[in-house]
């Protein structure tokens, strides 16, 4: 159907007018001003066309600017031609030397960022203390000097030069003596350019004098066998030692050589052989030698010489009227004779003593058992110390009386380690020529008026002689950071000598001496780090002091320092004598026994403390004739009652910024013998512990036997009977084709010195937290080494907290566990179902990764962790002023490895197998087309033990180290229980009692 | 509708004569339509600055670390996860108020059910802001998320207990808040109607058109009791996920199968804690006493009896447990807990959860207003304690004693608390301006039936058993807001 309806619009429509037709015909009604906007009058109006280009311009203009910020500058040189033997993320190691022992030093794009020990080396076989791994940031010390000093003022060398040459001249014309005061000299190159010197100036006097000194020592062999030698002790053939108040161990002559003989007796392989040697400890503190000894009496310094004495009436049969007040010492003297005895040939005593009366008394026993030319030898001396305290005495005495002329410091600090600083100072006055060859002006350089900087050992060339038959060589393996040159080097310059610079001269003397005889080339040399000649043949040795005479001198001597609390000064392993101060990783390595960092305290026995009416952490004073110093008291189990040990080597004034002030200086202690008195001060000094629970509750996490146990069982204590601890999937299985990455770690090799922590820290970059943040609990060490004691009281060993708090006893009888303790690398590990981004995974090579960019830090991993091995970034510690330690430096920065991030301020961190090294040695295998081997990838906490405790490789191999030590009797799993299949095994401490009834 | 008259047996759930629906109107709108008096002013300040404090404190951490605050190797958690458990914990009772006493028809919720929702959603918001300060990398908090990415599109761990907190809290925020507003609706459309002006606008567009027609009451009521049932799963396993952060874990302490259920029981009693504490305050100082009874305040402290004495037995339970299991770490947890260096926390918590609450037994003191107000506020403190004990007596010595320290707070750590808390008020103290505190319209329903009045008039009537009447007149003797003469005549 056909609609004829019509719609329209409008009226207008509708009438069809002419006019709606004519406006009808355009798109728009009204014509639009399109012409006008383009004119003149678009741009005249209240918003033109142009205009808002321009705001749009602008406004583009100013978000962009405002969005740009200074990006930061990082400046790099790159290689513009790259120097043949680097190749940028390639390591070089070069050989060289850190007192006296070869090492390896790792250097990445020119600069030195690791040292290892020298496998090939006889005296370290790759391993290394807590201070040479720590050495490569005295590098990088900020405190150092960067140009030499005259007058306290910045000169250049010439200017020193001829102030040295005119002094030095001034004083050989006057007929003054010019003194060059060393620490032991072992360097045969350097010992020659002294005699060229000598030469030069016939009135020099080279003075040798250590911080700490073993002249007594020295002076007995000279006494009892007209040898003035170290003699080179053989632990590794003592089946029987017993030492007094010798730490061995860790920080008397040589512990990293004697911590490698002693552990061969008792290690896995000489427990498998049956084989464990039995070791004593006399002493007053509890040293790192003291927590491993199977038998431990505590002894007051006095009573040290009385009981050598009853010891050596025991051996010889003679009596003595000397008595030990001592009902434990007496017994445990007379058992101890009888054991000695019995291994006549095999046996070690030892003495920590400077005296030389007493060292005589020990040489008389040593002579007696046999030990001469078997555990000691006399003919291949050590020439570790062999400086003597009595001819800088002597010094210091001509020194006051003016007749010095001239007098120079090598490697030596009198005005801080000599007992008698204030007389020393007072005496240097007295002297017109005084130069330092210091590398900072520290306290004896600000003395003196140049300062000749002389060249850190990673940027010199040099050798040296530690033992007899051993010669090492040092060399750069950094051009010289700042303006300083070799103080070998001055000497030669300021004795014309035709030979100017040092290198030539090490090779000259090198060629001369000792190359012919080893049959090796300079460039062998180099190479190889080392040379070792054959050893002397030993040679009957008679002891030929008097013993009567020696032993009426001890007596009367220990009789001279019984009156009040006696005063016992040693050594921490830490820092030694005080030399490397300046060193954060050293100032944060907790002390092997009372996990203290960052302090020296007075060590006082808990039982006696609290007969004096003293709490942990109060202030005292402690004061001699002559000096007093104030220090937090530390309770430390196993001290002899009324006795309190203080550390040397703290309280530095003028070391740098880290270790000024830390601590308190105890060296003025050594001038007087012995007695002090403590009186409480007012005030609370917290000291900052790694460790403050110091029992193991009797938990299954220390496992335990006696040798007889062992030999009847050797599975006897460790939980291990045969079989695996039996563990339970829920899920299936993940593979592991390729590696299983594990570790085995042996408590009864285990010391407990901390070289593995600085080691650790050094390799993967481990921040330096400062005394404040320990005290917070917040260190940062990824692998730690947990020590407990155990009181043995009332007849059992006691570890529980609310046992320990009743015992009556006097708490001197203490056995002591070392427990590393690491990321444990879970097959099931808590810390992982728990991250809610997945930041911290399992490899397929049975690591537990932590992916620090994917980690929000929610800590909820470190909570779950039942060995608490996580540890967070609580502040940006590369980024903060107020952890100036090392990482916010940034020529400190220069040490750090470059395959290591630094970690971000809010992530978690622990241990990660040292996974750079694995992806390395990986790396290395598959370029070499081969697998990789056992060994061929070590953890660098493994590498330096020095006790060769920790032993990592790969489980899939059956042929592994690790998997034959995982094999072994004693191996247990910590918290085994649990299921959360730790990678790393245990294995059980053994101690060769027989004593405990003493 | 008088065949429809509720028992004179139970008690008034609104008391006060000649209520009407407008009476109601202007009272409940008496605080949002006028000036606020001093005694808001001087509470609004005081919650200010400890929202200043938070500000502050929170600042501070991000500037310079987590290390401002107490925590160390050992504690990785302390006042933070202590507080956001506590937050979480309060919000409870709002939601089991709202939706599970909605469920079963309780009518006196309709009192109480905005401002104990208003306070959970408050509460989650503290629980949240814990939840991004505690972590060392703030500004990727939002990691945790299963968002899309490109990071290789790297998932979130979907066995992390923390994932499923995030999932727990987010969801029972949004469904909370939903429940809430929905409710809010013909209340603010009751404001709009009443106001003039720019705040016509806001609350007109807040309304989201409510028109009050029947279609629009009969939809109301069914997005409740929607929005009540997907509610009431959360109030059980919110704090149920909440608990398992610590039950999945292998802390001794911590490792606990029992911490579902006394986790929430510990919630809810927590929550009417916190609602009582706000509720004693808001009615006097908005003159609520009529909406706010003495039956409410009475039924919340029987509630908190009841849980609290569930979490009583689950302490002892614990006890018993590690005592029974034999297992030496988990024996020496709870060994520490008692006489451990923390064994004045645990006797707080004690106190203040197990103890102190049995006092309600005694009727005169669950209806004693000033001791009411005091227990609630203990029963916070215990509770807050209960989550201190839980998570640093378990953490500070767990499975090796090298490990073991102490956690001592900073300045920081209180301050984040008691700043958070400064938050919460202010944004209550807020709330209470600018929105009904009570549910205008659900009050409306209970005038006809459950309102002293209209027994009263029943009574008057005289229709009723003498006995029962008598009953009914004995039970308002605890009502401070009800003139007792008023019933010496009838």
């Amino acid at each position: 159907m056909d609609s004829t309806k019509q719609y329209w619009k409008g009226l207008d429509e509708r009438n069809n007018s002419t006019e709606f037709v004519e406006k009808n015909k355009h798109e728009f009604a009204e014509s639009l001003p399109i012409e006008d906007v383009l004119q003149e009058a678009g741009l005249s109006s209240p918003t033109p066309r142009r205009d808002f280009l321009k705001t749009m311009g602008f406004g583009l203009g100013a978000v962009s600017l405002a969005a740009c910020t200074v990006s930061p500058t990082k400046k790099s040189v790159p290689y513009l031609i790259k120097p043949e033997e680097v190749t940028a993320g390639i390591p070089n190691y070069y050989t060289s030397s850190f007192k006296g022992a070869s090492i390896l030093v790792k250097t990445r794009e020119g600069r030195p960022i690791k040292v290892e020990g020298n496998p090939a080396c006889t005296i370290n076989s790759g391993s290394l203390d807590a201070q040479a791994q720590a050495s490569v940031l005295d590098l990088y010390d900020t405190a150092k000097l960067k140009t030499p000093l005259l007058n306290g003022v910045e000169h250049p060398w010439e200017d020193i030069d001829a102030y040295a040459k005119a002094g030095l001249a001034k004083a050989q014309a006057a007929g003054k003596t010019i003194a060059i005061v060393t620490s032991t000299v072992n360097s045969p190159s350097a010992k020659a350019v002294i005699s060229s010197f000598t030469a030069k100036y016939p009135a020099t006097k080279h003075v040798a004098y250590d911080a700490i000194s073993y002249s007594g020592i020295i002076n007995a062999n000279k006494n009892s066998f007209g040898k003035a030698v170290l003699p080179q002790y053989k632990f590794n053939k003592a089946n029987v030692i017993v030492s007094f108040g010798a730490d061995f161990l860790g920080s008397w002559i040589s512990p990293l050589q004697y911590t490698k003989q002693y552990v061969s007796n008792r290690n896995a392989t000489s427990l498998k052989s049956k084989k464990m040697s039995r070791h004593i400890q006399f002493e007053t503190g509890l040293s790192l030698t003291g927590t491993k000894a199977d038998s431990r009496i505590a002894l007051k310094p006095s009573e040290e010489g009385i009981a050598l004495v009853n010891l050596y009436a025991e051996l010889s049969g003679q009596a003595t009227s000397a008595k030990l007040n001592n009902a434990i010492a007496e017994k445990a003297i007379k058992l101890v004779a009888k054991e000695l005895s019995a291994a006549k040939g095999t046996a070690l005593v030892v003495s920590g003593s400077n005296d030389e009366h007493t060292q005589i008394l020990v040489n008389a026993i040593n002579s007696l058992l046999g030990s001469y030319g078997t555990t000691i030898d006399l003919d291949n001396p050590s020439y570790q110390y062999t400086g003597n305290e009595a001819d800088f005495m002597a010094l210091v005495a001509q020194m006051k009386t003016g007749s010095v002329g001239a007098v120079l410091f090598l490697d030596s600090n009198p005005a801080y380690n000599y007992c008698d600083a204030k007389g020393f100072i007072d005496a240097l006055a007295k002297v017109a020529t005084k130069i330092s060859f210091s590398d900072k002006n520290d306290e004896t350089a600000s003395l003196c008026d140049a300062v000749a900087i002389n060249h850190n050992y990673l940027e010199a060339w040099g050798d040296s002689n530690p033992v007899e038959g051993y010669y090492s060589i040092i060399q750069p393996t950094i051009n010289p950071v700042y303006n300083s040159r070799q103080a070998e080097e001055s000497l030669l310059l300021w004795s014309d000598s035709t030979v100017k610079d040092y290198y030539t001269f090490v090779k000259a003397n090198w060629e001369a001496t000792v190359l012919p005889f080893a049959g090796k080339t300079w460039n062998d040399v180099l190479q190889l780090g080392f040379v070792s000649l054959p050893a002397k043949a030993t040679s009957p040795i008679t002891f030929s002091g008097d013993v009567n005479a020696t032993i009426a001198i001890v007596i009367s001597e220990s009789k001279k320092n019984t009156a009040g609390i006696e005063l016992h000064l040693y050594n921490s392993v830490a820092l030694g004598d005080g030399k490397q101060g300046n060193n954060p990783f050293l100032q944060e390595l907790p002390d092997g026994v009372s996990k203290v960092t960052w302090d020296n305290y007075a060590a006082l026995n808990p039982k006696y403390a609290q007969k004096l009416g003293i709490s942990e952490f109060d202030l005292v004073t402690l004061k001699s004739d002559t000096y007093a110093i104030d220090l937090p008291v530390l309770f430390q189990p196993g001290q002899a009652h009324e006795t309190v040990s203080v550390a040397l080597g703290y309280g530095r004034q003028k070391v740098g910024k880290v270790g000024d002030g830390v601590g308190k200086n105890a060296y003025p202690f050594l001038a007087t013998n012995a007695a002090v008195t403590i009186t409480k001060i007012e005030g609370y000094y917290e000291l900052a512990q790694t460790q403050t629970h110091h029992s193991f509750e009797g938990r299954d996490i220390i496992r335990e036997a006696t040798f007889a146990e062992y030999l009847e069982n050797p599975s006897h204590g460790s939980g291990n009977h045969g079989e695996k601890h039996k563990t339970y999937d829920l899920w299936k299985k993940f593979e592991q084709p390729g590696h299983n990455w594990v570790m085995a770690i042996d408590l009864n090799a285990c010391t407990g010195c901390g070289a593995c922590i600085v080691a650790c820290n050094a390799e993967n970059n481990v921040p330096v937290v400062g005394k404040d943040e320990v005290v917070r609990r917040r260190e940062m060490h990824w692998i730690r080494i947990d020590r407990y004691y155990s009181y043995n009281e009332e007849n059992k060993s006691i570890t529980e907290e609310k046992e320990i708090g009743e015992i009556e006893g006097k708490m001197e009888n203490v056995s002591v566990v070392h427990q590393p303790m690491m990321c444990q690398h879970c097959e099931h590990a808590p810390c992982e179902t728990v991250c809610p981004v997945l930041a911290t995974v399992h490899s397929s090579e049975g690591i537990n990764h932590m992916a620090y960019n994917r980690c929000v830090g929610t800590r909820y991993c470190a909570n779950n962790c039942p060995y608490k091995v996580r540890r967070f970034n609580w502040f940006n510690y590369w980024n903060d002023s107020r952890f100036d330690n090392y990482l916010n430096n940034e020529f400190t920065q220069l040490a750090l490895n470059p395959d290591v991030t630094t970690r971000f301020r809010g992530v978690m961190e622990k241990c990660s197998m040292c996974i750079q090294r694995i992806q390395a040695g990986k790396l290395k295998a598959k370029i070499d087309k081969t697998t990789l081997k056992d060994g061929d990838v070590k953890m660098a906490c493994q590498q330096t033990c020095p006790a060769n405790a920790i032993i990592f490789g790969d489980a899939n191999d059956p042929e592994s180290e690790v998997s034959i030590a995982l094999k072994d009797e004693r191996v247990y799993y910590v918290l085994e229980e649990l299921n959360v299949q730790p990678g790393v095994g245990y294995m059980t401490k053994i101690t060769n009692t027989g004593l405990h009834e003493a | 509708m008088s065949s429809h008259n509720e028992s004179i047996l139970r008690e008034p759930l609104i008391t006060g004569k000649n209520i009407t629906y407008a009476r109601i109107t202007e009272e409940v709108l008496w605080p949002v339509e006028n000036k606020p008096n001093k005694a808001w002013w001087i509470g609004f300040i005081v919650a200010a600055m400890g929202a200043s404090l938070w500000l502050v404190a929170v600042g501070y951490t991000f500037w310079n670390g987590i290390g401002s605050w107490g925590l160390n190797k050992t504690v990785g958690w302390a006042w933070d996860i202590t507080g956001f458990v506590w937050w979480v914990g309060i919000g409870h009772a709002g939601t089991l108020i709202s939706a599970v006493l909605l469920l079963f028809r309780q009518n006196w919720r309709n009192s109480i059910n905005r401002s104990a929702e208003a306070m959970t959603i408050f509460a989650v918001i503290c629980a949240a802001t814990y939840v991004v300060s505690h972590m060392g990398r703030p500004w990727l908090a939002y990691w945790p998320l299963p968002l899309p990415n490109q990071f290789g599109s790297l998932w979130v761990n979907f066995n992390s207990p923390l994932v499923w907190d995030v999932f727990a809290i987010s969801t029972y925020f949004s469904v909370s808040l939903v429940f809430w507003y929905v409710g809010l609706l013909p209340d603010i459309a009751t404001i709009r109607d009443r106001a003039t002006g720019l705040r016509r606008r806001i609350y007109s567009i807040m309304s989201f058109g409510w028109t009050g027609s029947v279609k629009t009451w009969q939809r109301f009521e069914i997005v409740s009791l929607v929005l009540a049932g997907v509610s009431t799963p959360l109030v059980l396993s919110v704090h149920t996920i909440v608990s398992m952060d610590f039950a999945t874990s292998v802390i001794p302490g911590w490792h606990t199968t029992i911490f579902p259920p006394y986790f929430v029981a510990g919630a809810i009693f927590s929550g009417f804690a916190m609602v009582q504490t706000l509720l004693l305050i808001t009615r006097k100082v908005l003159g609520l006493e009529n909406y706010i009874t003495m039956f409410h305040i009475e039924s919340m402290n029987k509630i908190i009896v009841l849980t609290g004495s569930i979490v009583g037995v689950a302490y002892l339970t614990e006890l018993f447990i590690a005592w029974y299991s034999g297992a030496e770490y988990e024996q020496y947890a709870f060994l520490n807990r008692i006489s451990g260096p923390y064994w004045w926390a645990y006797a707080i918590m004690m106190t203040c959860n197990v103890i102190t609450p049995q006092l309600f037994w005694f009727e005169k003191i669950r209806t004693h207003i000033g001791i009411s107000w005091i227990l609630s506020i203990i029963v916070n403190i215990g509770m807050w304690f209960e989550r201190f004990v839980i998570i640093v007596t378990s953490l500070h010595r767990d499975y090796l004693p090298s490990s073991w320290v102490m956690f001592y707070p900073t300045w920081v750590d209180i301050s984040i608390f008691i700043g958070s808390i400064g938050v919460f008020f202010t944004l209550f103290l807020l709330f209470i301006r600018v929105l009904p505190s009570v549910a205008m319209a659900e009050v409306r329903l209970l005038v006809k039936t459950s309102s002293e009045q209209a027994k009263l008039k029943l009574l008057q009537e005289g229709k009723l058993k003498a006995e029962e009447a008598e009953f009914y007149k004995e039970s308002l003797g605890k009502y401070d807001s009800v003139e007792q003469g008023a019933y010496a005549n009838v």
